[in-house]
């Protein structure tokens, strides 16, 4: 016994006083007494409580030490492998291979973008005939690529800021040309602020999530373009649609929701309207007006990408605002694209002071990603000094797009569903069975109107036109007219990624710095190709 | 440009030589009796008095200017021409020391450093068998832990009383927060809380605005707030400090010398834009080359280059993955993977940061598991790691992973935004400093922001991927193309490291390869000629790689001195002891504040960046250093000093204990033995 009691005797003693320690610990605490007499107290009226508090603590520590990644292992469809079994599976699992290899018809695809040697703008000089065309694809509405006022400037800021701004916005990425821009932007439109994103498909796909949240309501038009679409899959918020370009089913889908609404006695939601000034996928044009009265009326906000018409439409190129004269301000989120309006690099966001502070914590594009290189903002910068004070471009360009829109109207195998005034002009197929087959005229032909939960319009059925040929088809166009001296290009979809199949269509980027001629004679050969192609396809 | 521009000829730099020869001559002459410094810089304003006096700009004029970076021969210089820069006592605009007659340094000081010391460089490479440090999270005494948590709660407790209250009896402050007029409020208290309670209060460590180059030096725009901060208001006046906080490691933030020269070609020749997306005919020539090149320079096969970094990974991951895949991501990955992912529609798992043994646990069970529910195969998994974290300065354990990677069979994307120009004996990246073979990992994305000056970011990998990618990911249809001046100072920065050959090279040379004897990845040597535009010309320093070289060697030194001073001293702090990203624990959020400011009012304001939460785990807010080849050495020793000082009196001194510590002057003094340890 004495031998047994020896060894242990000192653990006895260690473990006495550590734990008289703890109590000199404990009491030494200030509040201690308290605490000490709450428990006793507790424990006197009902023992129970106590075993129930202890567990409430043990189970509280154990699911802060779950983590995240063991949860499901515990759920039903967990099974359970030993390492063997696990090791034969290893070895079983073959993975599909990354990337498929490319298809001829890709590989075509690819080997046919054209390469421009030197200055890109109204005249490129191209890698593959060396010989120089005339561009009607380059998005260079108002001829600002290449200014040498803008180059001047450019290398001004080169010699001043260097190429890369090495940070992003929130640490010593801002540099004051950055603020020059952002304020230059804001006094353009007439909005209180505005804030800076270094590409403008980022600008869309951070802005919509920064302020739509999941449980918050936006409504769409059909047509929206690509990186929209993107921006809302992000955002997880509840998405209407409405029928393209039609703000009469705009007005419907906010009437329906309404009513939803007051039928589930639902909290107040977040909601917006999610549309384009011109649309990418058409060029038709919104009818802003009547949009903004909507808005007002069902109490939504606004979000209204002017990528392809700020720096492009409107007297002095303000936009859709200017052209249909209503204050910027009405537009509760304006954006537009620096890349496209102003020929330099990035996008923007315009509206209150409030609405772009917060995207200087909440656009993800513009806290996670370096800001853009100051030499692109002072161009920026530099393109509005000149829009301001030049509003002879926009009547040089105006006149440009009505000279090839009279050409181009009276081509009868084609269907043009852009809006006359817009600079960017689609050039679809027509069909030979159905005369109009554009979505939105063929909508009003039926009284039901599309369920507003899908995109897919209720006409989608009727859509007798094919990807595949229609591609083909329009590629030939484009080599046609490259091999008469004018560049012209193939809209660009990611074909099976688009909520909605898009038609493919020719693009046509009309541009200010072509005379009148030079315009009617490109325009007169995209025409002759079109014929000389579908033409063909006729017979 | 018009005629009359007062910039220099692209062609500056190859002055070097007779202005070297000139400097020489007069060496012996006049300023062979300067013994201090004080009487080379009263010198040196009494030249810079006489170039501003006489407007005929030829160097003989200016005698001292030339003496100090030979680029400064134009009135015209940004650094030269600010009157409240001739007080140089912090040593930020004109070395405190003078250069010897035989240095001739081609940078302006205060965006490049002059260090001629040969003993201040290190190699970036990892030996074989030693142990690759996981990320140790050291903890810090309890009292410190507990007083952090008692900030937050304090924070916590006292923001949500003042909202409590100020709804009610402020309302108008609150407008924003509260639904009105029938409109939701547009942003939720709950949401913003952090930023209304705790950013606000420290905004004057954000969005500092800057001009000038964010180079070795910054000049901040100087700012003040008469509310708490609500609004900041620009005084007009300038400071210019010491930057350990802008991406540029590879110290290529330069508004003179060979890149920008080229830059400054470039824009005449091509403007500034290309007109639209890469498949809507914005493709330029300058495309074509730079792709080519960056393939070449990390040793793969083909490249695609996007015009945004962060878009990079949001654009391009939805095109690899999709439903059925699934992607297997670090938990500290960044925030631009995150949004890929979302987007690209695969399941999604995690493993705790950079550790193998979780990461080959999740392995198993996710092969053998199969799809949730259905139980079917994955078609394929998609493992995304970052070479280098931008938050915790970790490497990844790239030999570790290989190894997985060849028993599990799943893809490897490598997000190299900070590692590629920063690591590596080449500069190559991480697979570069492992050398690990570059063509063994799947898909290699990194960005052109944090070495190379530019912006933007590439996608390299084998030939059939990236053409794949071109046409299915989402930049090449609907987002723009890079622009001109961006892309060629990628190709120049990029051709400066490989260094040009002139006369066309034996093909032996120009293509990486495997020896089949030690199997070690060979990278190629310097590029022909004709891989750049015809009318590129590098000055010979550029071209011959050698710059290219001292760049990375500079780099690496600093970053081990920099890392071990700072362990020395007995901070905490994380990562790699090689990674130019040094995080410095300072826990308390109140000491962020403090720190900042402490460092920017010093005599030699130093700038640096501060992260909490949400960034970073509650506990561990930290100061954030990024140290460049731009620096010096004595830049380093500053740094070091000051962070010493500040330590001590914001008590963050609690890594080593303190009989392993050593004192600063220990330290400063003993610097190429530390950064070889």
């Amino acid at each position: 016994m004495a031998s047994t009691a020896t060894p242990l005797e000192p653990i006895f003693s260690f473990v006495v006083e550590s734990l008289l320690a703890l109590e000199r610990a404990f009491y030494s605490l200030p509040g201690s007494g308290i605490i000490e007499r709450y428990i006793r107290s507790s424990h006197q009226n009902d023992p129970g409580r106590t075993l129930l508090e202890l567990i409430l603590v043990v189970l509280v520590i154990r699911t802060l030490l779950q983590s995240r990644t063991r949860a499901d292992r515990t759920g039903k469809s967990f099974i359970k492998f030993s390492d063997k079994e696990v090791d034969e599976l290893v070895d079983e699992w073959v993975p599909e291979p990354l990337s498929l290899p490319l298809t001829s018809q890709e590989e075509l695809e690819l080997s046919s973008v054209p390469v421009v040697v030197g200055q890109s703008g109204p005249k490129p000089k191209l890698a593959a005939t060396g010989k120089v065309a005339v561009s009607l694809s380059g998005l260079n509405f108002t001829g600002l690529a290449g200014n040498e006022h803008i180059k001047a400037k450019a290398i001004e800021a080169l010699r001043k800021y260097g190429v890369g701004s090495c940070g992003p916005a929130g640490f010593y990425g801002t540099t004051d040309a950055h603020l020059a821009l952002e304020r230059d932007i804001a006094d353009f439109l007439g909005t209180e602020t505005a804030i800076l994103y270094s590409q403008g498909f980022s600008t869309i796909t951070s802005v919509i999530p920064a302020f739509c949240k999941r449980g918050d309501i936006i409504v769409a038009d059909r047509g929206v373009s690509f990186p929209i679409q993107k921006a809302m899959q992000i955002s997880r918020s509840i998405i209407r649609w409405y029928d393209h370009n039609d703000l009469q089913s705009l007005e419907e889908v906010l009437q329906g929701i309404e009513k939803e609404r007051k039928k589930k006695r639902g909290p107040l939601t977040r909601r917006f309207i999610v549309t384009e000034g011109i649309f990418e996928k058409d060029g038709l044009m919104v009818d802003l007006p009547k949009l903004i009265e909507l808005k007002l009326k069902y109490k939504y906000r606004l979000i209204l990408d002017e990528s392809y018409s700020f720096g492009i439409v409107g007297r002095t190129g303000r936009g859709l605002t200017e052209l249909y004269n209503v204050p910027a301000s009405k537009v509760d989120m304006l954006l537009g694209s620096v890349a496209i309006g102003l020929c330099a690099a990035g996008g923007f966001c315009a509206g209150t002071e409030f609405v772009t502070e917060h995207q200087r914590i909440n656009g993800l594009g513009f806290v996670f990603s370096a800001s853009m290189p100051p030499l692109l903002s002072v161009s920026g910068s530099e393109g509005i000094n000149i829009l301001r004070s030049s509003p002879s471009i926009f009547e040089s360009l105006q006149e440009n797009v009505r000279a090839a829109r009279a050409i181009l109207d009276r081509v009868d195998c084609i269907t043009i569903p852009s809006h006359p005034a817009s600079p960017m002009i689609h050039i679809q197929i027509r069909s030979p069975s159905v005369p109009t087959l554009h979505p939105s005229a063929a909508a009003h032909l039926s009284l039901k109107p599309s369920n507003p939960s899908f995109i897919l319009p209720k006409d989608a059925s009727n859509w007798d036109w094919d990807v595949e040929t229609e591609e083909v088809l329009l590629h030939e166009v484009v080599e046609e007219a490259l091999s008469q001296g004018v560049m012209i290009a193939k809209a660009q979809r990611l074909r099976g990624q688009e909520m909605v199949e898009v038609r493919p269509s020719i693009r046509l980027a009309m541009t200010s710095t072509l005379t009148k001629k030079e315009t009617e004679k490109a325009v007169g050969i995209v025409k002759a190709s079109l014929v000389k192609v579908l033409g063909k396809r006729r017979l | 440009m018009p005629t009359g521009s007062p910039l220099p000829s692209p062609m500056a730099l190859k002055r070097s030589s007779p202005q070297h020869s000139m400097f020489k001559k007069r060496s012996s002459q006049s300023l062979s009796h300067m013994a201090s410094a004080a009487s080379y810089l009263s010198a040196l304003s009494q030249a810079d008095a006489r170039a501003r006096n006489s407007n005929g700009m030829s160097p003989t004029s200016t005698p001292a200017l030339s003496l100090s970076s030979s680029v400064t021969s134009s009135s015209e210089d940004t650094v030269l021409n600010e009157d409240d820069e001739l007080d140089n006592g912090d040593g930020l605009v004109i070395p405190t020391r003078p250069p010897t007659s035989e240095q001739v340094f081609t940078t302006v000081h205060s965006e490049f450093g002059h260090c001629a010391n040969e003993e201040y460089r290190c190699v970036s490479q990892h030996t074989p068998g030693t142990i690759i440090p996981g990320h140790v999270e050291q903890d810090p005494p309890y009292y410190i832990l507990l007083s952090t948590y008692i900030s937050y709660l304090i924070l916590i407790c006292l923001g949500h009383f003042r909202d409590f209250f100020g709804k009610r009896f402020n309302p108008s402050a609150y407008r924003h927060l509260m639904a009105h007029d029938g409109y939701a409020p547009l942003n939720s208290d709950f949401d913003s809380f952090y930023t209304r309670r705790l950013k606000l209060r420290m905004d004057e460590c954000f969005s500092q605005p800057i001009t000038g180059v964010a180079g070795r030096t910054i000049q901040l725009l100087d700012r003040y707030s008469p509310d708490y901060n609500h609004t900041q208001i620009l005084t007009g006046t300038r400071t210019r400090a010491l930057n350990i906080s802008s991406y540029n490691y590879l110290g290529f933030a330069q508004a003179r010398g060979g890149c920008a020269d080229v830059v400054e070609e470039t824009i005449k020749r091509y403007g500034v834009t290309t007109c639209g997306t890469r498949l809507e005919g914005g493709t330029s020539e300058l495309h074509t080359f730079s792709e080519a090149l960056v393939a070449q320079f990390l040793g793969v096969e083909d490249a695609l280059i996007s015009s945004m970094g962060f878009a990079t990974n949001s654009n391009y991951i939805p095109a690899l993955v999709g439903k059925g895949c699934l992607i297997i991501s670090d938990e500290l990955n960044h925030a631009s993977i995150r949004f890929g992912v979302r987007l690209s529609g695969a399941s999604v798992r995690t493993f705790k940061h950079n550790d193998m043994a979780s990461l080959e646990s999740l392995l198993r069970e996710v092969i053998s598991q199969g799809q949730l529910k259905t139980h079917r195969p994955w078609k394929k998994i998609l493992l995304i790691v970052e070479g280098l974290y931008s938050m915790e300065g970790t490497f990844v354990n790239l030999p570790a992973i290989m190894e997985l990677k060849r028993k599990y069979k799943f893809y490897l994307f490598i997000d190299e935004a900070h590692s590629v120009g920063a690591l590596g004996p080449h500069g190559r990246g991480v697979a570069d400093y492992f050398n690990v073979d570059p063509r063994s990992i799947d898909i290699l994305m990194g960005t052109f922001t944090k070495s190379f000056g530019a912006a933007g970011g590439y996608i390299a990998g084998n030939k059939a991927l990236i053409d794949r990618l071109r046409l299915r990911g989402y930049s090449g249809a609907y987002a723009e193309a890079m622009t001109p001046p961006v892309l060629t100072q990628i190709i120049a920065s990029m051709a400066s490291i490989m260094g040009v050959n002139l006369p066309p090279p034996s093909t032996s040379s120009r293509h990486g390869s495997v020896g089949p004897a030690d199997e070690i990845y060979q990278y190629p040597g310097p590029v022909p000629a004709s891989s750049l535009p015809s009318w590129v010309t590098l000055p010979t320093a550029l071209s011959s790689s050698e710059e290219g070289r001292d760049r990375l060697r500079r780099l690496t030194f600093n970053s081990r001195y920099f890392h071990s001073g700072l362990v020395k001293l007995g901070f905490i702090t994380y990562g790699h002891p090689s990674s130019p990203v040094i995080p410095l624990l300072v826990f308390n959020p109140g000491k962020m504040n403090m720190f900042h400011r402490m460092m920017k009012d010093r005599k030699t304001p130093i700038i640096v960046v501060v992260v909490a939460y949400p960034a970073t785990p509650l506990v561990t807010s930290r100061v954030r250093f990024c140290v460049s080849a731009a620096h010096t050495k004595e830049d380093i020793d500053c740094i070091l000093r000051a962070c010493d000082e500040v330590g001590d009196i914001l008590d963050l001194k609690h890594g080593i204990p303190k009989s392993e510590r050593w004192a600063i002057e220990d330290i400063v003094g003993r610097a190429v033995e530390l950064a070889n340890a």
